[in-house]
């Protein structure tokens, strides 16, 4: 006879221990490797939108004594890389130098045209490589530096140009004696010079353009009295509005777009009580002034339209510091400005995040001047002393702040704080307004509309089905209503945006009516069925009634579709959408709420109709004849004690649905005409987390800041999707640990 | 191989003494089955069933496997409804009221023939509300009346002193026999006439298995009960009639101490004495 021992193995159970070992380890590192999966997706995410909320730094990289004799530099620029830096003296030398080590590059002699030497250099494009010289007799010289990139040996090589794009002769300007404040504007093919000159007046001369013509004959404003000694002149790019100051911070504008009439618009006192105005710059764009005062305290001021249609200047917000500012210098890519103040702090801010980035002392010597290269990354500081100063700056992201993604932000030109998602536009001085608040409201109401529409329905389907139909018309329905989950959602958002959405405008009457028709009139028709004889009832086996409903909602639909236009004509004058955009305010918008409800309410009504009727279906026959038995009727039995058991899986049926629906992408870019707006009305469109990322994430710049945001966009909706379906687990093991009954 | 006769598998004294030597003809009746055929589809699953059932007393049937006595015990509630291809034909009458009439509202049939099944079945509610539920359904929701009536039926069912201080936890943390006794004054809570228990101890433990039968015991005062029953030796311990079925006939049905100790059919003493089933 053959023993088997308990420890020793024949070769078949040693076999059958390895092939268990195999499965239990293949699918256990299955599991992890979906979970890690997972965490890794998150990771990447966490990974790509940190850098956001990364505070900015200012190192210094190097320093170095002024190779200059005596300070006669009447302007400085630092170059796009932040290479080189070009000086212009009083003289009329042009000299290039290392950013670096300050070491000399390159030197040019501007031929002066007989002046003794430069009085002032206004810049006249944002870089400020287009500058005008203003000489010592009252002459104009334009000059445009300019870089030629070489290549030697692998190496990256700046080659500094000078240029004169009007000529090389100075220019004299008829009836100008003296100029002491001058500001210049190019707009395409107009030049504009604004001059005040000694007596306090201001005179204005247009000129009709060409590169490398000579001016011609300018287009001359009449002569304007300013009441105030001014001090502070800012012009925006352009040519419409001046602003012009005095020490006391009384500030008046001047449209000045037509030359022939200039006007003033508006006068104000732009600094508190007995403060001194230190410093008047005009932030990227042209839309907001930003003033200095005395102690440190600077205000935003934008120039917008009030409710009479006048433009007035307006106090959007203000950021303080501690010590009067020497240097406010604004960023020329982005609404960020850097100042340094008398006690040597630095400090970054950013208008539309309103948010003060940094303050960090970073030197002791008295600052005479300050440059920021075009990309805000280089800070070349020069004390009285002669010593230069290269400092990095690392701000990458200064948009963001928490304040300015979620709640409401004054952005210049608008009357009042708004949420709103406007990411780019055609022009690059455009402030972008990253507003999240706009987009998750708009994945919620649109979740909410399609969970409006799929969840009555398809719960209510699914009790029927599961609880009343007979098995044989179960076994149609379910696998039928089940296969709708394998339609593609891009064929739902198709057909719904360009079928079902102008169907919708024509016919919106009889869609709306459908809502209270189709129950109506179904309710009637069973009114009507219980009531017939029995036997003709009984031609209708137990369990097939609902298949009778089938014609009945044809014929309803259609009667709708028919009636509709008669009403319409009677009682709304013959379009309801422009009676209730009389009568209530309500626009219409032809891709919207309703649409979008209706397309992805079918996308997750197979969901929740498959898990509600498993539930269902699956709550214990002993219990329903308990029930049954105690002289419950079947209804009695469905509401107090079916519904009551399978609640556990009705309910992770309508939050798998609504994170479903809050993930959904191709039905809501389709069809919802993706309109950042915030109006719950079922007559407007929306724009979704996940749709605006599939419209903008193509067109965004690798790394930038609008491609983090996107990102970030990507980690709310995924940690809204995690937050719905773990609430959903926990809420449905408590549910199964109290009503499951096995 | 052949089974060892057995001539007296009940020792004689286990059988209930109340009504020892009763007579059918001197019972008030309950419930009366008259020439009741039932199919499923095309299959006949009782032959012509005559039969009474006498009023406040224990009526078992017993009989093999597939004998179809749940399939009777389920007709006098029409349970047997709920299955599909269900036809009865004939009549049962319970005080002379027909329940397979056409104008016979089922709720109420069966709130006067309550039911218990084979497994415990507890709704997913506390205790409480379990033993409330038959009563809520005919709409009393007074709460004096409620509590009344739970603790009433709850001391009925002999299970009073083991919930009284948890009523509202949840009943799916009793026992499997605390489930089985609170299912029952589930049913006497709404105050049935007729109680059917098919196979009510069944799933129990022998401890459980003798608190049900104590119970049956009890309620039998005020209660006509009907039990089916796999096992011999409680259909004698608790019954005092007894009808043997076999392969949905009625075979032979009589006071319960004749028929186990004296059957008037061969088949019955076959299965009694344990020689199939």
């Amino acid at each position: 006879m053959n023993h088997n021992s308990i420890t020793q193995q024949s070769w078949r159970q040693r076999k059958r221990a390895i092939i268990d070992n195999v499965a239990r380890y293949t699918i256990g590192l299955g599991g992890i490797s979906v979970i890690f999966a997972i965490v890794l997706i998150f990771f990447y995410l966490l990974w790509v939108v940190f850098p956001i909320f990364q505070s900015p730094t200012v190192e210094l990289k190097s320093q170095f004594s002024s190779p200059f004799i005596e300070d006669v530099t009447r302007y400085q620029v630092i170059e796009e890389s932040g290479q080189l830096v070009a000086r212009v003296q009083s003289n009329g030398d042009l000299v290039f130098f290392s950013m670096t080590d300050g070491k000399e590059v390159h030197s040019e002699s501007i031929d002066l045209n007989g002046a003794n030497e430069i009085s002032q250099v206004i810049k006249y494009d944002v870089e400020g490589k287009r500058l005008v010289l203003i000489l010592d007799n009252h002459r104009l010289l334009f000059v445009e530096i300019s870089y030629r990139v070489n290549f030697v040996d692998g190496k990256r090589e700046l080659n500094p140009q000078v240029s004169f794009p009007f000529g090389d002769e100075s220019v004299e300007l008829e009836d100008v004696d003296q100029i002491v404040h001058i500001r210049v504007v190019r707009e395409d093919e107009k030049l504009t010079l604004l001059i005040i000159d000694a007596d306090n007046q201001l005179l204005m001369r247009s000129f009709e353009v060409e590169y490398g013509d000579e001016l011609g004959e300018p287009e001359v404003s009449s002569l304007q009295e300013i009441a105030l000694n001014v001090e502070f002149m800012v012009v925006d790019t352009f040519a419409q509005w001046l602003y012009l100051a005095n020490k006391d911070g009384q500030l008046v504008i001047y449209n000045i777009r037509d030359l022939e009439s200039v006007e003033l618009v508006d006068q104000m006192i732009i600094v508190e009580d007995e403060r001194q105005l230190k410093q008047l710059t005009m932030l990227l764009g042209g839309n907001s002034l930003m003033a200095a005062d005395d102690k440190g305290a600077v205000r935003q001021w934008s120039l917008q339209r009030d409710k009479k249609n006048q433009y007035r200047l307006k106090d959007i917000r203000g950021f303080k510091s501690d010590a009067e500012l020497t240097f406010l210098i604004a960023e020329m890519r982005r609404k960020g400005l850097v100042s340094v103040n008398q006690q040597g702090e630095v400090m970054l801010y950013h208008t539309t995040a309103d948010r003060l980035l940094l303050t960090e002392k970073i030197t002791d010597d008295k600052i005479l001047r300050a440059n920021l290269s075009p990309r805000a990354n280089k800070l070349l500081l020069e004390s009285v002393s002669g010593q230069f100063y290269n400092y990095e700056i690392k701000n990458p992201h200064p948009e963001l702040s928490w304040k300015s993604l979620w709640s409401e932000v004054q952005y210049e030109g608008y009357d009042e704080p708004k949420y709103i998602w406007q990411s780019s536009s055609a022009d690059n001085d455009f402030e972008p307004k990253f507003s999240l608040a706009p987009l998750a409201f708009g994945t919620l109401k649109a979740a909410f509309y399609a969970m409006l529409i799929a969840v009555p329905l398809s719960i209510m389907g699914a009790i029927y089905t599961a609880y009343f139909m007979a098995p044989k018309m179960r076994a149609l329905v379910k696998p039928s209503i089940e296969i709708m989950e394998a339609l593609p959602t891009v064929i739902l958002g198709f057909l719904a945006g360009l079928w079902f959405a102008p169907v919708v405008e024509n016919n919106l009457l009889a869609i709306l009516s459908l809502s209270f028709v189709l129950p109506a009139g179904l309710l009637l028709f069973a009114g009507l069925w219980t009531a017939m004889p029995l036997n003709i009832r009984r031609l209708v086996p137990y369990g097939w009634q609902a298949a009778l409903l089938m014609p009945v909602v044809i014929m309803l639909v259609w009667l709708s579709f028919m009636v509709a236009p008669l009403f319409e004509a009677v009682f709304f004058g013959g379009d309801i959408k422009h009676w209730l955009l009389d009568n209530f305010g309500i626009g219409y918008d032809q891709r919207n709420s309703l649409v979008v409800g209706i397309a992805m309410g079918l996308a997750v009504i197979p969901t929740i109709f498959s898990i509600t009727e498993d539930a269902i279906f699956s709550v214990p026959k002993h219990l329903t004849n308990g029930s049954l038995a105690l002289g419950a009727t079947p209804w009695q039995t469905l509401t107090r004690v079916v519904l009551l058991t399978a609640s556990p899986g009705i309910f992770s049926a309508v939050m798998i649905g609504l994170g479903r629906a809050v993930g959904e992408t191709m039905i809501v870019l389709m069809a919802t005409g993706n309109t950042p707006i915030m109006d719950m009305s079922i007559f407007q469109g929306m724009r979704t987390l996940s749709a605006n990322i599939a419209v903008e994430l193509p067109e965004s710049e690798v790394a930038s800041t609008h491609y983090r945001i996107l990102f970030l966009a990507a980690l709310v909706l995924f940690l809204v999707t995690f937050m719905f379906n773990t609430v959903a687990e926990v809420v449905r093991q408590r549910l199964r640990k109290r009503y499951s009954n096995l | 191989m052949n089974k060892p006769i057995r001539t007296h598998a009940i020792d004689p004294t286990l059988i209930s003494s109340t009504v020892m030597q009763s007579k059918i003809e001197d019972e008030d009746i309950c419930l009366k089955v008259n020439n009741l055929k039932l199919f499923y589809g095309e299959k006949q699953a009782l032959h012509d069933v005559n039969l009474v059932i006498p009023r406040k007393r224990v009526t078992a049937f017993i009989g093999p496997s597939g004998c179809g006595k749940s399939t009777l015990l389920r007709t006098f509630n029409r349970m047997n409804d709920l299955v599909d291809n269900c036809h009865v034909h004939g009549e049962i009458l319970l005080d002379d009221d027909n329940i397979y009439a056409q104008d016979v509202d089922i709720s109420l049939l069966r709130r006067r023939v309550g039911m218990v099944f084979q497994r415990p079945n507890p709704f997913p509610k506390s205790i409480y509300e379990n033993v409330a539920y038959g009563l809520r359904l005919q709409g009393i929701n007074k709460r004096h009346l409620l509590d009344e009536r739970v603790e009433w039926a709850l001391k009925k069912a002999a299970l009073w002193e083991e919930v009284s201080d948890r009523l509202n936890d949840s009943a799916l943390g009793l026992s499997g026999g605390q489930q089985q006794r609170l299912v029952i004054a589930r049913a006497i809570a709404i105050k049935p006439e007729v109680l059917l228990l098919d196979e009510p101890a069944s799933a129990l433990d022998p401890i459980s298995t003798l608190k049900i039968e104590e119970l049956i015991y009890e309620l039998k005062s005020d209660y006509t009960i009907i039990i089916v029953t796999h096992n011999m030796q409680q259909a004698a311990r608790v019954s005092d009639y007894t009808a043997f079925m076999y392969m949905g006939d009625l075979i032979e049905f009589g006071a319960t101490d004749k028929l186990f100790t004296n059957p008037e059919k061969k088949q019955t003493e076959d299965y009694i004495t344990g020689r199939y089933g």
